[in-house]
């Protein structure tokens, strides 16, 4: 189905979204079929420096492995996904590690060669569409454009424009005062219904994780925006978070064998304390 | 020298620049949505909070206001659009709100959030919705 790969690429695909691996897989294979073989790198391991940066020395460390190891692993481009590691890198990242690799953000890459990936849009996917768009990250690649135009492509979708613009990058940094994460929420469900509009397609993981439950005792879907293109590519996925976060009992519906695997004490402490929090409306 | 220590000179030699090239409009300041948030600015003129961010930025003490503004920060990115210089406000701000959380190694002066178990929390999900063999390949 993909093409031959013109370019070789790590995906950087950060590290909360090792919550969401469909979407890894479903990135990964969108990339290839535009023509980017790319290998997927995160979590701890590839860190960025910002879960660090209230101690720059061990920041700075940390950034620097991350790039050695893209330098090493043999690849010449970068494909981001994160908005804080894209930024990162360009900021604090790149400027005091050498690189041997370009660093381009995933949707602008999927933008540049959207020709290559129209082809491949041909299962008609019906819904109207508000695309959940943010300050903060538009300067540096412009998601909030590009994200809708390549969903514009998609047989059957209808992208609907609204000047709602979410504060920060992605959801949430203000999240941390009462009532705000709350209140944005409120506001993309007043924007739905303004518009019609039957989907909410997130852009970022932050974002995605925060607004499924919103799909509890409403008529609309809450899908990321890579989903849409996977859905429209014929690709399969789950949205086990998603699923999760939305089940009465989201361990039974994990079930014992994969608790096993996750281990039990990290789940209890770690894992389910987010998946049964209330949701914010 | 080490990646840590380059990185503090990477991060000083940037937030001189940007407070050189500040002019302390205080446009930032009014498109902040954190301001109203933040009780230490209530009635802050916009032009002081500035050029205490501006002396913040070259290890000077800013000033309660200041420090308040740049520990408020939280990368909202509003604040870039509204620069009329054209700067990348957002990262200067970032860069103040790192100087005060102490990340430069001075002592800090306001707290900051961090989440300790953000890595074990990471793993344990990857654990859930990886395969072994991704988890080997991707991690």
């Amino acid at each position: 189905m993909a093409m031959t790969p013109d370019r070789q690429a790590t995906f950087w695909y950060g590290c909360n979204m090792a919550r969401h691996g469909e979407i890894i897989r479903l990135a990964t294979r969108i990339l290839g079929a535009v023509g980017v073989d790319a290998a997927p790198a995160g979590g701890p391991g590839y860190c960025c420096g910002s879960t660090q940066e209230k101690d720059a020395r061990v920041a700075g460390v940390m950034g620097a492995r991350t790039v050695e190891k893209f330098n090493t692993a043999g690849r010449d481009m970068v494909v981001t996904w994160c908005p804080s590691c894209h930024a990162n890198m360009h900021d604090l990242m790149a400027p005091v590690t050498p690189t041997n690799f370009e660093t381009h953000h995933i949707t602008q890459l999927l933008h540049e060669r959207r020709e290559n990936l129209r082809p491949f849009l041909t299962n008609p996917v019906r819904a109207r569409v508000l695309v959940h768009a943010h300050h903060g990250f538009q300067g540096r690649a412009p998601v909030n454009t590009d994200v809708p135009d390549l969903l514009r492509m998609i047989p059957g979708v209808h992208v609907l424009d609204h000047p709602l613009r979410i504060p920060s990058h992605m959801c949430f940094a203000i999240a941390a005062i009462p009532g705000r994460l709350a209140e944005a929420h409120r506001d993309t469900l007043a924007a739905m219904t303004d518009l019609g509009a039957d989907t909410l397609a997130t852009i970022f993981h932050s974002c995605h994780r925060e607004a499924v439950a919103l799909e509890r005792g409403r008529a609309i879907r809450v899908v990321n925006w890579i989903h849409l293109l996977a859905e429209a590519m014929g690709l399969d996925y789950t949205d086990e978070y998603k699923a999760w976060r939305n089940a009465p009992d989201p361990r039974a519906m994990i079930g014992p064998d994969r608790l096993a695997a996750a281990g039990e004490v990290a789940y209890e402490r770690l894992v389910e304390p987010e998946l049964t929090r209330p949701p914010t409306l | 020298m080490n990646a840590g220590s380059s990185l503090i000179a990477h991060m000083r030699q940037n937030a001189a620049r940007l407070a050189a090239a500040c002019t302390a409009c205080g446009a930032c300041y009014r498109a902040c949505p954190m301001v109203p948030e933040t009780a230490t600015l209530t009635g802050a003129d916009a032009r002081s909070v500035m050029a205490g961010i501006r002396d913040l930025l070259i290890d000077g003490p800013g000033g309660e206001a200041a420090v308040a503004f740049a520990g408020a920060c939280t990368r909202s990115g509003i604040c870039t659009p509204a620069c009329p210089e054209l700067l990348d406000a957002a990262f200067m701000m970032r860069l103040a709100n790192l100087r005060v959380r102490g990340a430069l190694g001075d002592p800090p002066l306001v707290r900051g959030r961090h989440d300790p178990g953000w890595s074990a929390r990471v793993k344990a999900f990857a654990r859930l919705t990886m395969s072994e063999q991704e988890q080997a390949e991707w991690l």
